[in-house]
């Protein structure tokens, strides 16, 4: 897949698809921010795709690569924003950020699994955090029947967290 | 008291954002909280596809762009490449009938065919040969803006050539007149009326195909080449296509759906491309099939050759100088 994106830039786009949730896992976990993270993995992606060329697989995995991106562009962006340079986390920490990021994404993938009335609501719950009320205002449906997607949707996920990992 | 709905329970104590004690009577309850609590790093599908959006634009640009491809003098993306019998004897006609300049001309080894030859009209090339069995006789069809179509479709005829259609104003703001040549080949011969005989976006020389099946060709040439619907135009929706401008690279290429005396008339194209494996392979994956895989030439191109689906031939091609790194 790597090797079919240098070679053909237009093929960007299956990488992208494969290591798109790890990639704002992480920044996310790093960032806290939402628009701040956006910002941070359009930085990612465009730079990836830029300098897809020069990267060699030396035993590294692709996704490590895209990691050593994003942490540049966090610290690039924090110096920018004349905040101090945030301190280079030590290895463990790094290691366990990646692996935090991997099963997020995880279940990000699997959240597209779920029926769409369920996965707008968790969407727009917990990645957006409105209410309930907002979601219904949103979704132009009752509270209550927020209420009962979210507790599906989760009940759903939760099912297919677990399922997938026996 | 009554247990109460854990619909409701659920949503309390995400609202209170508590997870409440492990092991307490709620621990489903408790699981669900701290699922939720995950989410919150989730990404916005919006901005997902949208950034996917963006970059897969910048990546087809780099793909398409051929403005930085080191072309000969008169070369752009799209070159007709026309195969005849008789290729010296068409040499003359073009020069007689559309003052044609001849660049380069490359002789078989016995001297009694043409390999290879170069031609220059105006702003653009046409490359032609005799052709050989590995490349069968290929007329094409031609949409030539000149300065005075009047005087270059009656040289046309003077040089040999039959009438397709008198000259007279088109409709869509154009003098034209069209001529079949003593080889096959179609010449729509026409000024454009405005600022420039030749109208914007086109050139001197502009490839005209007409496929049987201009949908599917148009289908196949967006998945194998990203090229670009710039216009589309049917009489009737969901109608054959009368007319259609499609870009790739820096050309547009114009095709209708084959009909009447304009009937499928596969021809041969040669496409500048940024990465010629790529394209060859995309290409095959489109529905081409293969003439030749991609090989180094000797005269500084990397080379390969696949017939599309309506059958025309495509000599994809990139410069040695400008090959990927």
């Amino acid at each position: 897949m790597i090797e079919a994106a240098q070679r053909d830039p237009a093929r960007f786009g299956d990488l992208y698809d494969h290591y798109f949730d790890r990639v704002y896992a992480y920044v996310a976990r790093r960032v806290g921010d939402r628009a701040e993270t956006e910002d941070v993995v359009s930085d990612v992606f465009h730079h990836a795709l830029a300098s897809l060329g020069r990267f060699e697989w030396r035993g590294a995995p692709f996704a490590a690569w895209l990691f050593r991106i994003a942490a540049n562009k966090i610290a690039d962006r924090a110096e920018r924003l004349g905040r101090e340079r945030t301190i280079e986390p030590w290895p463990e920490a790094e290691e366990a950020d990646q692996e935090e990021a991997h099963d997020r994404a995880r279940i990000f993938a699997l959240m597209r699994e779920l029926p769409a009335d369920q996965r707008r609501v968790l969407e727009l719950r917990f990645a957006e955090e409105k209410s309930t009320r907002e979601v219904a205002e949103a979704l132009g449906r009752s509270e209550g029947a927020i209420k009962q997607l979210q507790f599906r949707g989760l009940e759903s996920l939760r099912a297919r967290v677990g399922g997938k990992h026996g | 008291m009554a247990e109460r709905d854990p619909i409701e329970r659920l949503n309390d104590a995400l609202e209170r954002g508590e997870p409440g004690a492990p092991g307490a009577p709620d621990e489903r309850i408790r699981a669900l909280v701290a699922l939720a609590g995950r989410l919150r790093f989730m990404p916005r599908e919006e901005f997902r596809t949208q950034l996917r959006g963006q970059l897969e634009e910048k990546a087809m640009a780099a793909t398409t762009a051929t403005a930085t491809l080191p072309l000969r003098e008169g070369f752009h993306s799209l070159t007709p490449y026309i195969i005849v019998p008789g290729a010296a004897r068409f040499i003359e006609f073009v020069k007689q009938a559309f003052g044609a300049e001849e660049k380069l001309r490359v002789p078989t080894p016995d001297g009694s065919r043409i390999m290879h030859a170069e031609v220059r009209i105006g702003d653009s090339m046409i490359e032609l040969s005799d052709g050989n069995e590995q490349y069968p006789s290929r007329p094409a069809s031609i949409h030539l803006y000149l300065p005075d179509t009047d005087a270059a479709y009656q040289r046309a005829l003077a040089a040999g050539a039959t009438s397709l259609h008198a000259v007279e104003e088109m409709p869509y703001g154009e003098r034209s007149g069209s001529v079949k040549d003593p080889f096959g080949n179609h010449w729509y011969i026409a000024t454009h009326h405005g600022g420039s005989h030749i109208p914007e976006g086109l050139r001197t020389v502009n490839s005209y195909l007409h496929p049987a099946g201009a949908d599917n060709l148009i289908e196949f040439l967006k998945r194998a080449f990203r090229a670009e619907e710039v216009e589309v135009y049917r009489e009737e929706t969901g109608g054959p296509i009368r007319h259609a401008k499609i870009r790739l690279g820096d050309t547009i290429l114009e095709m209708g759906e084959a009909h009447g005396q304009y009937g499928a008339m596969p021809t041969g194209l040669h496409y500048y491309v940024p990465d010629v494996d790529a394209a060859y392979r995309r290409a095959l994956e489109a529905g081409a099939t293969s003439i030749r895989p991609p090989a180094d030439q000797p005269y500084g191109e990397r080379g390969a050759g696949v017939t599309d689906p309506a059958g025309n031939s495509w000599f994809l091609a990139t410069p040695l100088a400008a090959r990927p790194t």
